[in-house]
């Protein structure tokens, strides 16, 4: 349809929206990358959410997510939250994984696997829960899939044109907490979105 | 490492075009600013705009100019920064040394801006500022190790090329379309600007 993930109305509210509102209370500053479409986000931002910096990536079709998320570090020298802009949270969950990234020094954001183009991790942790991750891969299929988010340093992203799993890979094993999240990649993680935005504006 | 940031005045610092505000006192301030608009959107070259709003705003009396000039409200997170960062701050500004060399001197930090004078009455543009060659001269002094330059309107694209990093800033109205496309960064909120500036 034309728009950037970031901007489809998921339950009655843009995405993007979301997100800043659900981190806004969580975080000091909050940088968006902008490239397909730019123009959109920045008008939305300037209506709806002035105090974001918005960082621009002129050359979104020839670079990848790592890039944009290292132009998105101008100006931040300790830990940063980075985040792919098409991610349903809910807040509860984010504001638990930003609590404990406040202790380590990377923390990989893992989830149930459930999207259509999972980058599935192998894992570890007691009952049931995540507290490592030891790899990332794309097959076979596993429980947890990479939830597109982290905690850690810039330099991290220096790795230029490869995926941002693929620059945390060499400092794996490392501590992973679970998001409870969705990731709109596709019709169907959108239709899996949207129905479980519902269950997370009512607090579930 | 050492940096030097650099401001347009009109839109940026002042918190209203100051043109159109001289432009009152003939009555003719919505024509001024309908002119200042097109200048900024990079619809009529700057110099010749310049040169225009000069002949028409040099009826006004140069005294009247600063009263007015110093009625203009500025933007106090920004006022506070360049207050803090005073010998590392410059304003690059296409404006007249005559109409705003009262207000600059009074901010303080360092200034370059167009020239002009009176000539048998009549206001006369010398020199109207190249913004790529005020950021040279800052990077030739040796002074600063990178520049930071932050502006509004297509007339603030030369700086922006020159810089090492440039901030299209909206907080006064939505910049530019092109200098938003010529800028790396766009932020809307000078608290939030002041906040990144002192961050980088």
């Amino acid at each position: 349809m034309g728009l950037p993930k970031c901007m489809l109305d998921i339950g009655g509210t843009v995405l993007l929206s979301r997100l800043i509102r659900d981190l806004q209370p969580l975080v000091g500053r909050i940088h968006v990358v902008v490239g397909y479409r730019e123009e959109l986000i920045v008008e939305h931002c300037a209506r709806h959410h002035r105090d974001v910096v918005l960082v621009r990536n002129p050359d979104f079709r020839d670079t990848n997510t790592s890039h944009s998320l290292m132009l998105g570090s101008v100006g931040f020298h300790r830990k940063v939250l980075y985040m792919d802009g098409d991610l349903v949270v809910r807040p509860k969950s984010l504001a638990a994984f930003i609590e404990r990234g406040k202790s380590t020094d990377l923390l990989v954001g893992v989830t149930k696997a459930k999207s259509t183009e999972a980058v599935f991790v192998e894992a570890s942790g007691d009952a049931g829960t995540i507290s490592r991750v030891t790899r990332f891969q794309r097959h076979p299929a596993a429980p947890w899939e990479w939830g597109n988010l982290f905690i850690g340093r810039p330099g991290l992203l220096t790795c230029g044109s490869r995926y941002v799993y693929e620059c945390i890979e060499p400092y794996l094993p490392a501590a992973a907490q679970e998001v409870d999240l969705f990731e709109v990649d596709t019709a169907e993680d959108l239709a899996l979105a949207t129905e479980g935005t519902k269950a997370f504006d009512r607090g579930s | 490492m050492s940096t030097a940031y650099c401001f347009d005045l009109d839109g940026t610092i002042s918190t209203l075009e100051i043109l159109p505000c001289i432009a009152a006192e003939l009555g003719v301030s919505d024509e001024i600013s309908s002119l200042t608009r097109l200048t900024m959107d990079g619809h009529i070259p700057f110099p010749e705009s310049l040169r225009l709003r000069a002949l028409i705003l040099g009826q006004v009396a140069i005294e009247r100019v600063h009263q007015t000039i110093d009625m203009v409200p500025l933007d106090p997170h920004l006022v506070s920064f360049l207050s803090e960062y005073t010998k590392d701050c410059f304003i690059i500004t296409g404006n007249l040394d005559l109409w705003i060399a009262p207000l600059l001197d009074r901010l303080g930090c360092n200034w370059v801006s167009s020239q002009a004078i009176h000539v048998e009455g009549r206001l006369r543009v010398e020199h109207v500022l190249d913004k790529s060659q005020a950021i040279r001269q800052i990077r030739s002094a040796g002074t600063h190790s990178r520049i930071v330059a932050v502006g509004d309107g297509a007339n603030d694209i030369p700086m922006f090329q020159e810089a090492d990093l440039a901030v299209a800033y909206g907080g006064v109205h939505p910049p530019a379309p092109s200098a938003a496309a010529a800028a790396s960064i766009i932020v809307h909120d000078s608290k939030t600007l002041c906040t990144l500036l002192k961050a980088l």
